[in-house]
């Protein structure tokens, strides 16, 4: 119960800026992954994107080779065949194969036991998936730009700019996993995404609203330096943080679980994979990203710096945080080594304060 | 306070049981989308630039024949310059598609010879051939997809854009017949193809006129006057009921003012969409089972309050949606269904938000009660401020994306906008009471606080982390 104990009751006293380091290595090395993986292996994109037919049915009793066997007389030899959650068998085929639609339709049916009705079948024109595309990243452009200037207006701008930093880290980091290993990309893919973004951003702000009314606080923001400030509120709605990823993850898991496992609905499958991996990331960035990219920014204001200088001026314990934080060699909390000198943090008036420099 | 928060607490329960009673007694009930209930989809887009009010128009025939074949709830809704046409129930996607997307004009060609079906002394004109100004070999075909006649034809000799209207209509006794309005600017052109073929002219030899629609010859009625009323003429022949009312059907709605192509047609069997709906469901309520156990083991009577909370936005946003089902044509599809289930986190998290705010202050030494009005002022300011960034996300989602993106950003909107009334007129009040209880006041523990402060240093170090 410990650590669980310590953050019920506003304990903890996690370092972050020391984290954000290795967050930033983290980060860059799923990034690098991701770029790699974009451009050397590329994503899979369903037909939606690409183009052409897809067909599906609920077929238990066959096998992919079966399916190949009846459909290569068919024309369709280089078809993509393959089973989608649990028994759903899913033939995906190039556009233009228009022509013996019908024929596919019932000769998989029969394959499948089924009568021609039960088989889904899905035609895109090759032209579709671009339209869908260019109208995403227009709504995409939109979104920044409106949401850059929200926040812009409720907080400010450099948070503006770490809040977008982050969303954008969570977007190439998911579509990175996406062609890692080459799930399909699918509209209910692009819905996910939009889906993290919206997460990713309302974690993100729920912090910066910390900061920013503890900024409000002269109590607090004319004795600490912006960055102690942010990993003083980072730690103050930390146990929002976990609650809300774990009452969010809850019921993805379970789409995910059910979708797979139980009833073989592939949409929700497909939903809850980059769902699952989007609220993860988002919940990190918020963290990892968008904090210490505002921090920075803040740290470069002439206030900021004049405060900083003042503050180590009459500290004394100027730049001891690399000695202090070396007392704990895991990143992981430590309140009870550190308590005398940082217990102060959390109730505001205490003369204290430390020359903490990254 | 106290008693405002009473009456806010006592009216929207009144309201989300009275928008509940009121779905039921009004029947209002989801509609559901394609996705859960099968069906077919059709995209269709222009192939060339149109006018303004070109686009309106194809809706407007393309309604039409819909309703021509009674589709219960049909949707057809223009996104920019695409047509959607949402057809539940149907299960045929090939009958569907021809039905709207029957883009062909329909042409009249003076039928030159008449040839036995499948014969093979002229072959059939490939479709890239078949030109209005040439003359083409077609057949007709029955409802099972056999050629019943060839013939030849000569070159149209006008298009469906002459006539105004068609009507099947009874003549005599189980005769059937098609009326046929000709606009009366044009019904020059049209006596002039019928004068040929009543006098037998060469290029009518046959006095047959044919009615050819996307390449098939519908129907080749004999000519019998040289010259007609424009609303006086009358296609008879040995009509069924259904024929003639088909053949009225092409002949009024036969071309579109445009050339439509299917950019996306998708068909759903009736027993996927009945999967993913149960799927759907199922998801949820065991999401919403594991959330509610966290929230009551983590917060207790505050956790009762959360999912309290959730329960009457549930019950305004199943009245919403069944409005928008009912009376909106507005359907529920899979995506919207994983946007609700989705919301299940934001609006847990605004409780969340609040009480982790409140325990901070508890933790900062001060009594629940003295901490709770101030708790909930700052935890609603960011409430707000992260609920209208996912509103603006979900208001441009719904204006600028086609498809299941709109669905989805609709219903996510919809439960992001219920989680701000609901823990404004909800869960403050209510909390508020039940902090503010004397039977209660003195055991934070109850509400998942920390014990009063003193406690709280000893007390750490005692089990394993967890």
């Amino acid at each position: 119960m410990s650590v669980r104990g310590k953050l019920a009751s506003f304990d903890n006293d996690i370092d972050f800026p020391r984290l954000w380091r290795i967050g930033a290595v983290v980060s860059l090395v799923l990034l690098l992954l991701s770029g790699g993986a974009l451009v050397v292996r590329g994503l899979n994109l369903g037909i939606d994107f690409e183009g052409g037919t897809a067909w599906e049915v609920q077929a238990p009793d066959t096998s992919v080779a079966d399916a190949r066997s009846v459909l290569t007389p068919l024309g369709l030899g280089n078809a993509k065949i393959q089973f989608v959650g649990g028994d759903n068998l899913r033939v995906q085929a190039e556009p233009g194969s228009e022509a013996g639609l019908a024929e596919v339709t019932e000769t998989l049916a029969e394959l499948a036991g089924a009568d021609p009705t039960d088989v889904a079948v899905s035609t895109v024109g090759p032209t579709w998936g671009d339209e869908i595309l260019e109208k995403a990243q227009r709504a995409l452009i939109v979104f920044f730009v409106l949401i850059a200037a929200y926040i812009a207006v409720r907080l400010e701008w450099k948070m503006a700019v770490g809040a977008l930093a982050s969303v954008v880290h969570d977007i190439l980091i998911v579509i990175g996993f996406y062609a890692l290993l080459q799930l399909e990309v699918t509209p209910a893919t692009v819905i996910a995404i939009l889906t993290i973004m919206g997460y990713s951003l309302y974690d993100t702000i729920v912090v910066f609203d910390k900061a920013q009314s503890n900024m409000e606080r002269p109590a607090l923001a004319q004795k600490m330096p912006y960055t102690e400030l942010m990993s003083l509120s980072l730690n103050q709605v930390l146990m929002r943080s976990i609650n809300t990823s774990i009452t969010s993850l809850l019921p993805v898991l379970s789409m995910l679980f059910v979708g797979s496992f139980l009833l073989g609905a592939v949409t929700l499958q497909e939903f809850a994979y980059a769902l699952a991996v989007g609220l993860g990331i988002g919940a990190y960035s918020s963290i990892f990203v968008a904090t210490p990219i505002v921090a920075w920014l803040k740290e470069r204001e002439p206030y900021q710096q004049s405060l900083r200088q003042r503050l180590e001026a009459q500290g004394g314990r100027r730049s001891g945080a690399e000695p202090v934080a070396a007392g704990a060699p895991t990143p992981a909390p430590r309140p009870t080594g550190a308590a005398p000198q940082l217990s102060g943090r959390v109730i505001p008036p205490r003369p204290r304060k430390k020359g903490k420099r990254r | 306070m106290r008693r405002n928060g009473l009456v806010s607490l006592v009216l929207i329960v009144v309201l989300a049981i009275g928008g509940l009673g009121w779905t039921f007694a009004a029947d209002n009930e989801p509609l559901l989308g394609l996705d859960l209930q099968g069906g077919v989809s059709v995209v269709l887009e222009p192939t060339e630039e149109v006018a303004e009010g070109t686009i309106s128009q194809a809706i407007a025939i393309i309604r039409q024949r819909v309703d021509g074949i009674g589709v219960a709830e049909p949707e057809i809704t223009r996104q920019d310059d695409a047509i959607v046409v949402q057809l539940p129930g149907i299960a045929d996607r090939d009958e569907a598609l021809e039905l709207v997307g029957q883009t062909a004009e329909l042409r009249f060609r003076p039928v030159l010879n008449l040839l036995p079906p499948g014969g093979d002394e002229l072959e059939l004109t490939p479709s890239e051939d078949d030109v209005v100004e040439e003359p083409v070999t077609l057949a007709q075909f029955d409802d099972d997809e056999n050629e019943v006649g060839r013939y030849e034809l000569g070159p149209a000799a006008a298009t469906g854009e002459i006539l105004s209207g068609a009507q099947a209509q009874i003549q005599g006794v189980g005769q059937w017949a098609v009326a046929v309005q000709v606009r009366g600017d044009r019904i020059d052109e049209f006596n002039e193809i019928s004068a040929s073929c009543f006098n037998g002219a060469p290029d009518c030899p046959t006095r047959q006129l044919a009615i050819v629609l996307d390449g098939r010859v519908v129907s080749a009625p004999s000519i019998n006057a040289p010259a007609f009323n424009p609303d006086e003429i009358s296609i008879s022949g040995d009509f069924s009921e259904g024929e003639a009312k088909d053949l009225a059907l092409v002949l009024r709605y036969g071309s579109l003012p445009v050339e439509l192509v299917a950019q996306q047609t998708q068909s759903i069997s009736a027993s996927i969409g009945q999967d993913a709906l149960d799927a759907g469901v199922v998801a949820g309520l065991i999401g919403l089972a594991l959330v509610t156990i966290y929230m009551l083991v983590y917060y207790r009577l505050l956790g009762l309050v959360a999912m309290l909370s959730l329960l009457v936005s549930a019950a305004l946003l199943w009245t919403m949606i069944a409005w928008l089902g009912t009376n909106q044509g507005l359907a529920l599809t899979l995506a919207g269904v994983t946007g609700i289930i989705l919301s299940i986190g934001v609006a847990v998290d605004s409780n969340v938000v609040f009480y982790e705010h409140l325990k901070e202050e508890v933790a900062g030494g001060r009594s629940l009660r003295a901490a709770i009005d101030g708790s909930f002022a700052s935890a609603f300011s960011t409430i707000v401020k992260a609920d209208v960034a996912s509103l603006i996300g979900a208001g441009i989602l719904y204006w600028l994306t086609v498809g299941p993106v709109r669905g989805f950003a609709l219903f996510l909107g919809l439960a992001t906008l219920l989680d701000l009334v609901s823990s404004y007129f909800f869960m403050r009040p209510l909390a508020l009471i039940l902090v503010k209880s004397k039977r209660l006041q003195d055991r934070p523990r109850l509400f998942g606080m920390p014990g009063p402060s003193v406690e709280r240093a000893p007390t750490i170090e005692e089990g394993v982390p967890a």
